[in-house]
């Protein structure tokens, strides 16, 4: 599958049949295996971005698909949550642009007068967004960025140290000045560390990302010369489960933005001026906080990722969107059809194991042999010898019968293996130093089994029986 | 036999159950849409597929020391434990899968390249370790579970990753998952036998009577030496008691113990109760010699 084929599918795609307008904001598939059962976080917002609540369970229906193109409707919910966002919580990040451009006025010009500036238009915002957060379980955080990311306040519930850290965001030094937006962004994820629930980013934002390494001619202080893509929030934000909401003000745009946010699941508002930002900030929290939370039991069919739609109607109106999640299994996907050649397999395999435990595994009986174990130094001729004759030599010369190359203690001939027929039994004696089970010896009778050492090499003397 | 052909047929063992685990596995898989929910059908699926390794691996110490009379109740022992560990491990497996695969799957360029393949690789993994356990719990030894567990997880990634690039790199092979399978098995087999070599403090090479060439690796606290078939070092055969010796491991020190004074105990033809052990010793226990070496 195409790159762009999948990033289709992973878009939102809302479709708008009427008046309303329906966003998934999130699938969570995590109760999937052991309960079988997703939850989907649906927001329903009319057409002028209000919030529809209190939507009866019958608006929605819901299809699961295994390929994206035959839908099968789940014919039960087996639970029904309004307001789900509310009731849990919500993680905020407010997420303030600080670069150089955010002292300039709202429309443009250069100003002297700090409440004209954007900076403050963005910070009573802020706090005009803080009041309005009544949910007693919300958490929220703040972060600044320009040439760098600053996270001041980690989400919590605490929302005075927000207010208290909003004063120490203050006009930026030239060199940071520049605004690195796709990398802040990116870089907002890790405030949410842990977090549980529905999250998200609210990025206020009066420019375009103008990255420091590619602007200044120099390499970042912390990216060097890393410069960062739009696709990288969206893949980061997409992993957490974070929604994006940006908000433009200025007259520049990013033209990237409406992208992490629509893709994200979240939207774009325009605020040119200080009571709009504040009515798009209330905005946001009641269509987060008003999501619905539609709970079903996922089909078995097969599939690597398993499309949901769902739609609702109120009114004349419906809307519907589809997404995705993940349902590959550890084995993949089944055969097309089984056949009989499977067993094929099967009975080799069966065969194979009876066959290897016939093995026959017990040493036979055979002539008397030296084997040579290893070699501390140098190497030997020969790794078994059987003792064919009455005399056999082990030494360093190239006549011995067992030569050690390149151990300069052996002898030409160090020891000899001398054979009794009287008594069938075989004798060594050492020309030089040897040893016989560690040993030292001049002479001795050998035995099955005798470990004989001749200047490093282990030789060990086999009489052949097996008894 | 030595510990080479000792890795040599716990390879071939694995090939042999991944051949027999794949029409198994195939069997459950095309019945996916008949399970109510996952937890029933991964649960079935690792049951079946930790059934079959367990089966034939559990065959391997049987045949390995030469006492047949352990194949049927290691194949037994090890089929009964590879169905517990392969539900649970394929269970566990999945969990991964989806967590991990859940969080990479938004890197979505790379998502047949990269996010499926490793992340059921991961899968794979997970199950290797838990099948790989079942023969410490057959041995009720820690050692042999962490052998199992290390050699089960690297061999489960790296038959996880071979199955799951095989299909990507040979689209119009007929059967790529069989071809995984096989070298799942492969891998579990190899992994098994070079950390089982590995982690062992050294190993003992039988020199003669009926069972000489054979090494014995030394990868338990305790290991009893002795005719009795039960023994870890069992040499059936020769005359000494039921349970004669015991090597010792403490504190990565190996030593040999006398248990019955009736046979004489020997390191290097010096008679010991109790003696720690070097490499290149030669121990004589009745009539067994032994050879400690490294490798």
């Amino acid at each position: 599958m195409s790159k762009k084929s999948i990033a289709a599918f992973l878009l939102l795609a809302a479709v708008t049949a009427g008046a309303i307008n329906l966003s998934l904001a999130q699938i969570d598939a995590s109760r999937l295996l052991l309960a079988q059962e997703v939850d989907l976080y649906v927001g329903v917002t009319a057409e002028d971005g209000r919030p529809l609540s209190g939507l009866p369970a019958e608006a929605f229906r819901v299809y699961e698909s295994a390929d994206g193109q035959d839908y099968r409707e789940v014919r039960e919910l087996s639970a029904f949550k309004p307001a789900a966002g509310a009731s849990e919580g919500i993680t905020f990040l407010l997420v303030i642009d600080n670069s150089g451009s955010m002292y300039d006025s709202v429309r443009g010009g250069k100003t002297g007068d700090p409440a004209l500036m954007r900076v403050n238009h963005a910070k009573e915002a802020v706090r005009s967004f803080l009041t309005s957060m009544t949910g007693p379980a919300d958490r929220v955080g703040l972060a600044s960025y320009n040439t760098f990311y600053r996270g001041l306040v980690a989400p919590g519930q605490d929302r005075e140290r927000v207010t208290g850290a909003l004063e120490g965001i203050t006009r930026p030094e030239p060199e940071e000045a520049y605004t690195e937006l796709y990398a802040s962004l990116t870089l907002a994820v890790r405030e949410f560390a842990g977090a549980r629930g529905r999250k998200a980013v609210i990025i206020l934002s009066d420019g375009e990302n103008f990255p420091y390494a590619q602007h200044s001619g120099k390499p970042h202080p912390e990216f060097k010369n890393k410069i960062f893509a739009h696709t990288e929030p969206i893949r980061a934000c997409l992993e957490e489960g974070i929604t994006v909401y940006a908000v433009n003000f200025g007259p520049t745009r990013d033209r990237r933005l409406r992208d992490i946010a629509v893709e994200t699941g979240g939207q774009v508002f325009d605020a040119s001026n200080r009571g709009e930002l504040a009515g798009v900030y209330r905005r946001i929290h009641e269509q987060v906080a008003a999501e619905y939370r539609l709970t079903y039991r996922a089909g078995m069919q097969p599939a690597e990722r398993k499309f949901v739609r769902v739609r609702a109607a109120q009114g004349g109106g419906a809307a519907e969107a589809t997404r995705f999640y993940f349902s590959t299994t550890v084995f993949g996907l089944p055969l097309g059809s089984l056949s009989w050649l499977l067993l094929v397999p099967f009975l080799l395999a069966g065969l194979g194991v009876w066959g290897t435990t016939r093995l026959r595994l017990e040493s036979r009986p055979g002539p008397a042999r030296l084997e040579v174990l290893h070699t501390r130094v140098g190497s030997a001729s020969t790794r078994a010898l059987p003792l064919a004759g009455a005399k056999t030599v082990i030494g360093g010369s190239p006549k011995a019968d067992i030569t050690i190359v390149g151990a300069p203690g052996v002898q030409g001939e160090h020891a000899t293996v001398l054979f009794d027929p009287k008594t069938r039994g075989y004798t060594i004696v050492g020309g030089g130093d040897i040893t016989v089970n560690n040993r030292p010896v001049k002479s001795r009778r050998l035995e099955a089994g005798d470990v004989i050492d001749v200047g490093g090499a282990t030789i060990v003397f086999d009489d052949g029986k097996t008894e | 036999m030595t510990t080479l052909a000792r890795k040599l047929i716990l390879a071939a063992l694995g090939i042999l159950a991944g051949a027999a685990v794949w029409p198994a596995a195939e069997l459950v898989l095309f019945f996916q849409p008949r399970f109510a929910s996952y937890l029933p059908f991964l649960a079935v699926l690792g049951a079946v597929t930790g059934l079959l390794l367990g089966a034939v691996f559990g065959t391997a110490e049987g045949i390995t020391s030469r006492i047949k009379s352990r194949i049927p109740a290691g194949l037994a022992l090890g089929a009964l434990i590879g169905l517990a560990g392969g539900a649970v491990g394929l269970l566990a497996g999945q969990a991964a899968l989806w967590l991990f695969g859940e969080a990479a799957l938004r890197s979505y360029r790379s998502f047949r390249t990269v996010v499926l393949p490793v992340s059921r690789a991961v899968g794979w993994a997970v199950l290797g370790l838990f099948v790989g356990v079942g023969e410490g719990v057959r041995a009720a030894s820690l050692k042999k579970a962490a052998v199992g567990a290390l050699g089960g997880l690297i061999g489960g990634l790296a038959g996880g990753f071979a199955l799951e690039y095989a299909a990507l790199l040979f689209p119009k092979l007929a059967y790529p998952r069989l071809l995984g399978f096989l070298i799942l098995g492969l891998a579990i087999g190899v992994f098994y036998g070079l950390v089982e070599r590995g982690l062992s403090y050294g190993v003992l090479r039988l020199l003669a009577g009926p069972l000489k060439g054979k090494e014995f690796l030394l990868n338990q606290r305790r290991m009893n030496i002795g005719q009795a078939r039960s023994n870890q070092i069992a040499l059936p055969g020769y005359r000494m008691a039921d349970r004669q010796a015991q090597i010792r491991i403490r504190r990565g020190e190996v030593s040999l113990a006398n248990l019955e004074p009736g046979v004489a105990v020997l390191v290097n033809e010096r008679k010991i109760q109790e003696s720690r052990l070097k490499y290149g010793d030669v121990l004589a226990i009745g009539p067994a010699r032994l050879f400690f070496k490294y490798e």
